[in-house]
């Protein structure tokens, strides 16, 4: 029964399935009215923020979802960070009674956000970050997008979402 | 490259995926077991839940997911709200430098906010656009769900499920 293979889909992930270690995270409204957002206290501190990439996966090889790149969208609030860096890693599901494997992948920021001065300035981003190789979701294994935020004594952040942009073959 | 057109489909959204605005919230188990809800305490407030409508998007015109009605389960215990009313609104995500912009979508609710929807009881609750919107990959859509409610009141959100039509 038919055949799809579409190079333009898209999927959005909202802040709320964010994982964030380090720091006062709350739930809380967007700086605009009617949007939400992960919010982080100010503190002189470093916080890690786990995306996980919530896309359909196949266990048949080349298709399901070829995931290509991911937009984060976040706003750095009233002072800039120290730094801020990604990592997109790569999750081999282990086994019964083994681990999980980890493989980071290699990317590439997009023109606005390839130096560190202008991830970390106090402004609105969209950062996208492209795969090297773009990968295909096997069942066996999931993506996530690991954010180190190094804030400034008061920098707060309010991360608004994802959007992970994949091509579907199915 | 192929052709779907299917218009029956539907998306699960856990509570998981919910946030609440005043109010004590807590994930936590639903009244029937094996159920979990998101849960808002018992106090005379106003609290806004807001549900992300997480569809697949897509950046070609009139393909992708057209998103044409969300229903919410939910339940009123303990006593009776005074209103639950929704509302739908689509974020246009900012350009990098940009702030986002929000824009409210016309909807209906199939239980009256105060006469229907606040009785304490369990809930389906369907909200309908009144003109279906194809989801484009810079767009994300968010609904609201605004409980007025006096002291008694606990709320739980067990689950949305968000109707449409997937063309790819």
């Amino acid at each position: 029964m038919g055949y799809v293979q579409d190079t333009h889909m898209s999927q959005y992930i909202p802040p709320t399935l964010f994982h964030c270690v380090t720091g006062t995270w709350t739930n809380a409204a967007g700086a605009v009215t009617g949007t939400i957002a992960k919010h982080v206290a100010a503190a002189d501190q470093t916080a890690v923020v786990n995306i996980p990439i919530l896309l359909p996966s196949n266990s048949s090889a080349l298709k399901g979802a070829y995931l290509k790149s991911i937009e984060v969208d976040f706003e750095i609030l009233i002072a800039a960070c120290d730094a801020v860096d990604a990592v997109i890693n790569k999750v081999t599901r282990g086994a019964d009674t083994a681990v999980a494997v980890v493989a980071a992948q290699a990317f590439s920021y997009d023109t606005g956000h390839d130096t560190a001065a202008e991830r970390d300035d106090l402004d609105q981003h969209l950062m996208t970050l492209t795969l090297t190789t773009p990968i295909w979701i096997d069942n066996d294994v999931y993506v996530l997008v690991e954010l180190t935020l190094d804030q400034a004594l008061t920098t707060t952040i309010d991360l608004l979402g994802a959007v992970a942009n994949f091509d579907l073959k199915v | 490259m192929g052709y779907v057109h299917d218009t029956a489909m539907s998306q699960f959204i856990p509570p998981t995926a919910m946030m609440g605005v005043t109010g004590t919230f807590t994930q936590a188990a639903g009244a029937v077991t094996g159920t979990i809800a998101f849960h808002r305490a018992a106090a005379a407030q106003t609290s806004v839940i807001t549900i992300p409508v997480v569809l697949p998007s897509n950046s070609s015109a009139l393909k992708g997911a057209y998103l044409k009605s969300i229903e919410v389960d939910y339940e009123n215990l303990l006593a009776a709200a005074t209103s639950v009313t929704f509302a739908l609104n689509k974020v246009t995500r900012g350009a990098d430098t940009a702030v986002a912009v929000v824009s409210a979508v016309t909807v209906t609710q199939s239980l009256t906010a105060a006469a229907g929807a606040e009785t304490q009881d369990q809930h389906k609750c369907t909200v309908t656009l009144t003109t279906p919107e194809w989801i484009d990959n810079d767009v994300y859509y968010l609904l609201t769900m605004t409980i007025v409610a006096g002291a008694t009141v606990t709320n739980d959100v067990l689950a949305a499920v968000a109707n449409y039509t997937l063309r790819l």
